[in-house]
């Protein structure tokens, strides 16, 4: 397995919000993680990408034990749930910015700059202020920006949660779209039912700092706590002559 | 409702521009003699003298050193004590404790100053009780000085902690703290965080005023009259010098001075500040 998370745990003061979790998952695949707000996604994150310590437990990466290391070491990259860019940074220096870190030399930071832009369909937009650009657009670039490290692992924390339906869709279809270019493994956090089942390649569900990994998505759509069924119910009621 | 605008213009023009524009009129008349109690008639000699002379030159480059110097000390003293401080600051103590200079007049710093770092100020007579120096003549000249050290620390005094309180403003606004996470999530190390993110935003953010209180500092009449020297002098202390002195004839020369430093200091004002804020696109 290309991520193990064994037995992790971890506390603020007397609250449980990672409860004794562990997943599992392959290279190049992505795990969508639904949960309502304050089940612990954004802090299993957190955990897994050197940005909280676990009270207790352990995180693997391709056989490697995490602990100890700081997020730079980790290779892994925490998407936040907002459009956050640099503001004193273009679109391009935005985008380049992990690539300036590595130290990679100019002339190719340029190139794979200018393959992102067009990637993300943002020709024109290389030169503008993040002031400048629409919600989209900000985290169009705030993809860019994280995918073009190549990271070991990505891993996103509701990174749609702010965008309008249709924006979100394309933003939904450019990730998947990345995610199979650039081969990226990742965590998919959300809330949204729809969203979680269309991202992901495995599916788990987030509750009180435990996680429950299904074996495919037949049985996510069959669990009642997933919220699936009521859902159906719902628009089929819609459906119904009489009401 | 087109009329707040127009009223706060009207308001504006008529108590903020005129009175400056009638002043600066009026001091560039009296500097071309066409006005003025001994008025000879309109000339350009009181310019060809002032700048013949060095003075005006020499006054606004010492000005400007100091200014410049005082700036570049608050703001590093401010950034370090910001980002050092950052979770004290948040205590009710503390926060009091950097706005309360704020609240000291130029005059009383200048006077605290003395009373600090003269000769026979407080630091020159614990120096000596601590044996450091043998008397207190030795103690360095930190008041009246020709390095302009007592006006620049009392200008450090003054100026850094509003420096503080904005680097800590505009730290928390920007976010610069989940922006620092997010750098080091994307790799960065703690000083990459430091020179490539949160100095560039705060500088960003900031700059304007920087320029703003270097402008202040460069005006600045009471600590450089207090603690300064004879010569050369800062800008507003050589101006007021000149236009009281004995000879009435050669008060145009103090205008000549305040006339040029008005207008390099608008010209510069206006070329920095001209750019135009970018548009936001939703």
């Amino acid at each position: 397995m290309f991520l193990e998370v064994k037995q992790l745990s971890k506390s603020f003061q007397k609250d449980l919000i990672v409860d004794r979790l562990s997943l599992s998952l392959d290279q190049h695949r992505t795990l969508s993680i639904l949960g309502r707000s304050g089940c612990g996604k954004t802090t299993l994150l957190k955990l897994i990408a050197g940005l909280e310590t676990a009270d207790q437990g352990s995180i693997w990466v391709n056989g490697e034990e995490m602990s100890g290391k700081t997020p730079a070491e980790r290779k892994i990259v925490y998407l936040y749930q907002e459009d956050l860019l640099f503001p004193h940074l273009t679109v391009r220096g935005n985008i380049g910015f992990g690539l300036k870190l590595q130290k990679v030399a100019p002339s190719q930071i340029a190139e794979q700059v200018d393959l992102m832009i067009e990637r993300l369909e943002l020709q024109g937009q290389g030169d503008k202020m993040p002031q400048q650009l629409s919600g989209g657009q900000r985290q169009r670039v705030s993809f860019g920006r994280a995918i073009i490290t190549n990271p070991r692992l990505l891993l996103l924390d509701e990174p749609f949660g702010s965008l309008d339906v249709g924006t979100r869709q394309r933003m939904q279809e450019l990730f998947k779209e990345l995610a199979a270019i650039y081969g990226i493994t990742s965590l998919f956090v959300t809330h949204d039912l729809k969203e979680a089942i269309l991202m992901g390649d495995d599916i788990g569900l987030m509750k009180k700092g435990s996680l429950q990994i299904y074996s495919d998505k037949q049985d996510f759509l069959l669990d009642p706590q997933t919220g699936v069924r009521s859902e159906i119910e719902f628009w089929e009621s819609l459906l119904k002559p009489n009401y | 409702m087109k009329s707040k605008p127009t009223f706060g213009l009207l308001f504006f023009f008529l108590l903020g521009l005129l009175p400056f524009v009638a002043a600066l009129i009026y001091a560039l008349l009296y500097s071309l003699g066409i006005v003025g109690i001994l008025s000879e008639g309109a000339s350009i000699s009181y310019w060809r003298q002032v700048f013949q002379s060095g003075e005006l030159i020499g006054s606004f480059l010492y000005s400007a050193l100091l200014a410049g110097i005082g700036v570049a000390l608050s703001v590093s003293l401010a950034l370090l004590v910001s980002m050092g401080l950052r979770t004290s600051l948040q205590h009710r103590f503390w926060s009091l404790l950097i706005y309360f200079p704020l609240a000291i007049p130029g005059m009383v710093a200048s006077f605290l100053s003395i009373q600090l770092l003269s000769k026979a100020g407080f630091f020159s007579r614990i120096s000596m009780k601590m044996g450091w120096i043998d008397s207190l003549q030795q103690f360095p000249d930190w008041i009246n000085d020709s390095y302009g050290i007592g006006i620049i620390l009392t200008f450090v005094l003054i100026v850094s902690p509003f420096f503080v309180i904005l680097f800590s403003n505009v730290y928390q606004n920007e976010r610069v703290s989940e922006l620092s996470t997010l750098a080091y999530s994307l790799g960065a190390r703690s000083n990459q965080v430091f020179w490539k993110v949160t100095l560039p935003i705060l500088f960003s953010k900031t700059k304007r005023i920087m320029i703003l209180y270097f402008i202040f500092l460069l005006g600045s009449y009471e600590i450089p009259l207090v603690l300064g020297q004879e010569s050369p002098q800062m800008l507003s202390v050589l101006i007021i010098r000149e236009l009281k002195q004995f000879d009435l004839k050669l008060i145009p020369e103090g205008y000549v001075i305040a006339v040029a430093y008005t207008v390099v200091i608008a010209v510069s004002a206006l070329l920095v500040f001209r750019r135009r804020e970018v548009q936001v696109h939703e």
